[in-house]
C-alpha cells in the first residue's frame, strides 16, 4: 500500500504508455485483423464452400481477438463491434436471422454494400460461423445461395475490418496521441485518453473471465456448455488464451514501466489456459471439469488488482465513477 | 468569497426577512453533485456557460435529488440505502437540515417538492414488509415529518410533482433490505410500475409494462412541458438482452417504448442512469454510463441520435440545449455531438444533474 501511495504522488497523471499502446500494440493489431479478413475475403471470391474457407476464418477470428476489446472509436463506430461478433446472443438472434437469409436467399447477399444494411445477427464472425461450420449448413455447393453468403458475409468483414484500421491509422491514433490539445472535443484531458485505453483493458479481463468463462459455466446446478462461445467452430478456450495474450501485451506497453504482478498473472493464467484439456469447455457439466474452468476464471480475475496496480496508480486512473456504481 | 461576504452583509443591513430565491446565488443553471480531487463529495451550483456558481462541502457521497422550486435550497440524499438527506443552503454553505428516515425506514436517494416548496416528498423502504412508501415533510416547520402514503409499489425511486401537486413515482420493482446492501431479492416477481399519487395517497393511475419485461426497472423520471412523462429503465435480465430503456407516457394512455437499432440499443448494456426532455420537449434523452452512450430520441418521430462519451451519466435541459456530465468531470453540450463547455479538475460527477 505503501508502494502504491508513494508512486501515485511521485508520478501523478501520466500519458507516456499512451503512444506506445497506439504505435506498439493497437495500431499493428488492427492491421494484422484487416490483412487476414480480407485474405478471408480474397479466399472466398475463389472458392465459397465450407471446407475452402475454414482455415482462413479461424485466422481471421485469431487476428479479431487482438483488437475485439479496443472498444472505442473506430472498433465502437457504427455498432462494428457486434456487427463483427455478435456474442453474447442471448435471444437467439443469430441462428433465427441466418436460417431466415437462406430461406428467403435474401437478395442483400447480392453485394456487400447492401449486405451491410442486414441486421448484425446476420453478420460477421457468429453468423459466418453458423455457415460453415453448422451440419445442416455447411454442405452447400458451389453454385448455391449459401456460398454467396458465405462470400458476402467475409468481403462485410473485410470491409469492416479494413474500415477499423484505416480509421485508427488516419484519424484516431491522432486523436488518442493528441489527447487534452486544443480543438481535440474527443479526450478533453491527456488522462481522458489514458483512461478509455486502461478501460478497454480491464473490460476486455472482466468480458474474458465472466462471459468467456462466465457464460459456460452458467451456475453449478446448471451449467451451460452451449453458451460457450464460438464453440462450433471449436474455438471457445482459443479465443480465451488469444485474448490474454493480447491483453497482456497491451498492459505491458500502456504501463510504461516493469510489470512484474502483471507478468506473473499472465503467466499463470496463460499456463492455466494451455493446460486445460477442453476446447469448448464441455467439461463444465461434470464437477472436475468445472473446477478447472473456475479456477481458470479465478485466476483472470486475479489479473485486475495487478492490472490497477501497474497500469491505473502510475497513469492515475481507475475504473469509471457512475459505471461502476449504479443508481 | 469576500463578495459573498459583502452580499450577505448587505442582505442582513436590509430591512425585513429576506426572501432569497436562485438568483441570490447567480441564478445557476444546473445542480449536481460530485466527488473531488481528494476523495471529499461536493454540491456544486453550474451556470449556462459553465462557471462554478458555487461549491459547498457534504459530509458524504451524495445526490443532488431535489432543488426548491424557489429558494436556494438543495436537498442532497445520503447514497441509497441511506437513512439521511440533508438540506443545504446554498448561499451560506450550511446544512440547515438533518432529515433523518424513521425507524424502519431508508431514503431511495430522490425527493421532490409539492406545495410551492412547502412540502418534500421522499421516496422510501417500509423495510419489514419492502412496500415503497413516500415521506413527506414540512419545510415550514424546519423539515419536520408530517405523514407518509404508500408509493403504490416497491422500490420506488425518482420522484416528481406534476400539475395539480400530483406526484409521478417510479417504482422501481426491485426490493432491497439494507442489512443486505443493496443486493435484489425478489427479481423473479419484481413488478415495476410508474403511479400517479395524489398528495393524498390516492392511486391516480398506474402503468405497468407487458410481462416480458418486468424485469425492467422504471427508476428515472423527466417531464415535458405539455405533461408527458419520460422514464428511463433498468434491465435485471442479461446485459445482452436487447430491450427497450425509455419509455413515454401521457395520462391516459399506454405507454410508448422507444429503442435504438439492434447494435446501438446492445450499448447501452440494459442500463439507463439518467433521462431529461430538452426545455421544450422536443427531445427526451438517456445516458448509459456503462456503455458511455447517450440516446438522444426525437418525441414526434422516434428518431434516435447515439452519443459516444466515456462514463456519462448526469443530464439535463438547459439554455442552450441538453448538457451531460460524466464521472470524469466533464460538462458537455449535446449538439451534433458532445462539446465540452467545462471540464472541472478532479471532479467525478455523480449520477444525475439537475435543472434549475
Amino acid at each position: 500500500m505503501r508502494l502504491i501511495l508513494a508512486l501515485a504522488f511521485a508520478a501523478g497523471p501520466a500519458f507516456s504508455g499512451v503512444p506506445e499502446a497506439v504505435n506498439d500494440h493497437i495500431l499493428p493489431m488492427t492491421a494484422r485483423f484487416s490483412e487476414a479478413a480480407e485474405n478471408l475475403s480474397t479466399a472466398a471470391k475463389t472458392d465459397c464452400t465450407a471446407n475452402a474457407l475454414q482455415d482462413d476464418f479461424q485466422a481471421a477470428f485469431d487476428a479479431w481477438m487482438g483488437v475485439s476489446y479496443l472498444r472505442i472509436g473506430p472498433v465502437e463506430q457504427d455498432g462494428r463491434a457486434l456487427a463483427i461478433q455478435f456474442w453474447p446472443d442471448t435471444r437467439g438472434l443469430v441462428p433465427r436471422t441466418v436460417a431466415r437469409l437462406i430461406a428467403d436467399k435474401d437478395a442483400a447477399a447480392q453485394s456487400t454494400k447492401q449486405f451491410a444494411d442486414v441486421s448484425i445477427a446476420g453478420r460477421g464472425f457468429a453468423a459466418l460461423e453458423r455457415v460453415l461450420f453448422e451440419p445442416k449448413f455447411s454442405d452447400y455447393t458451389p453454385d448455391s445461395y449459401t456460398c454467396k453468403l458465405a462470400q458476402v458475409m467475409s468481403a462485410d468483414l473485410a470491409q469492416m475490418a479494413a474500415a477499423i484500421d484505416q480509421d485508427w491509422s488516419d484519424e484516431y491514433a491522432q486523436t488518442v496521441t493528441s489527447a487534452g490539445d486544443a480543438g481535440n472535443a474527443t479526450f478533453l484531458t491527456k488522462s481522458e485518453a489514458a483512461q478509455a485505453l486502461y478501460t478497454a483493458l480491464t473490460t476486455g479481463i472482466e468480458f474474458t473471465a465472466d462471459q468467456r468463462l462466465g457464460r459456460p459455466l452458467g451456475t453449478f446446478d446448471r451449467p451451460r456448455p452451449t453458451r460457450a462461445e464460438a464453440y462450433r467452430s471449436g474455438r471457445s478456450l482459443r479465443n480465451v488464451i488469444l485474448s490474454l495474450e493480447s491483453l497482456h501485451g497491451f498492459a505491458q506497453v500502456l504501463a510504461d514501466g516493469p510489470t512484474p504482478q502483471i507478468d506473473a498473472g499472465f503467466d499463470m493464467a496463460l499456463q492455466t489456459a494451455r493446460d486445460l484439456d477442453d476446447p469448448v469447455f464441455a467439461g463444465v457439466e461434470d464437477p472436475q471439469g468445472r473446477l478447472q474452468v473456475e479456477i481458470l476464471q479465478q485466476k483472470i480475475k486475479a489479473l485486475l488488482p495487478a492490472i490497477a496496480n501497474e497500469v491505473g496508480v502510475p497513469l492515475g486512473v481507475s475504473a469509471g465513477f457512475n459505471a461502476t456504481d449504479g443508481d | 468569497m469576500i463578495a459573498r461576504r459583502a452580499f450577505l452583509g448587505s442582505l442582513l443591513a436590509a430591512a425585513g426577512t429576506p426572501r432569497l430565491s436562485w438568483a441570490d446565488v447567480g441564478s445557476p443553471a444546473w445542480l449536481g453533485a460530485a466527488r473531488d480531487a481528494d476523495g471529499f463529495y461536493v454540491l456544486l451550483g453550474l451556470a449556462r456557460d459553465g462557471a462554478e456558481r458555487f461549491r459547498i462541502a457534504l459530509p458524504t457521497r451524495g445526490h443532488a435529488a431535489a432543488a426548491h422550486p424557489t429558494a436556494p435550497e438543495a436537498v442532497a440524499f445520503a447514497r441509497r440505502p441511506g437513512t439521511f438527506a440533508l438540506v443545504v443552503n446554498c448561499l451560506t454553505g450550511e446544512v440547515t437540515h438533518r432529515l433523518q428516515s424513521p425507524e424502519g425506514r431508508h431514503f431511495y436517494g430522490h425527493g421532490a417538492f409539492i406545495a410551492n416548496g412547502d412540502i418534500l416528498c421522499t421516496t422510501e423502504n417500509e423495510i419489514e414488509t419492502g412496500a415503497g412508501r413516500i415521506g413527506l415533510w414540512s419545510r415550514k416547520r424546519g423539515y419536520a415529518r408530517i405523514g407518509e402514503i404508500a408509493s403504490h409499489g416497491t422500490g420506488p425511486h425518482e420522484i416528481l410533482s406534476t400539475a395539480g401537486d400530483v406526484l409521478v413515482v417510479a417504482n422501481g420493482g426491485i426490493r432491497t433490505h439494507p442489512d443486505q446492501g443493496r443486493e435484489k431479492l425478489n427479481i423473479p416477481e419484481m413488478r415495476p410500475s410508474l403511479a400517479y399519487i395524489a398528495p393524498d395517497g390516492a392511486l391516480l393511475e398506474e402503468v405497468v409494462l407487458d410481462p416480458e419485461l418486468h424485469m425492467n426497472s422504471i427508476r428515472h423520471l423527466a417531464q415535458a412541458p405539455d405533461g408527458t412523462v419520460g422514464f428511463a429503465m433498468q434491465w435485471q435480465g442479461e446485459s445482452s438482452d436487447p430491450v427497450p430503456l425509455l419509455g413515454l407516457h401521457e395520462r391516459g394512455k399506454e405507454p410508448r417504448l422507444l429503442s435504438a437499432d439492434l447494435g446501438e440499443q446492445l450499448a447501452m448494456q440494459g442500463y439507463a442512469g439518467s433521462v431529461a426532455f430538452s426545455r421544450d420537449g422536443t427531445d427526451i434523452a438517456i445516458t448509459s454510463p456503462r456503455g458511455g452512450r447517450v440516446h438522444r430520441f426525437d418525441v414526434a418521430t422516434g428518431a434516435v441520435q447515439s452519443l459516444a462519451r466515456a462514463d456519462v451519466c448526469g443530464i439535463a435541459a438547459g439554455p442552450d440545449g441538453m448538457v451531460a456530465t460524466d464521472g470524469l468531470g466533464g460538462l458537455l453540450r449535446l449538439g451534433a455531438r458532445p462539446e465540452p463547455i467545462a471540464r472541472f479538475e478532479g471532479l467525478s460527477w455523480d449520477n444525475h444533474l439537475i435543472a434549475l
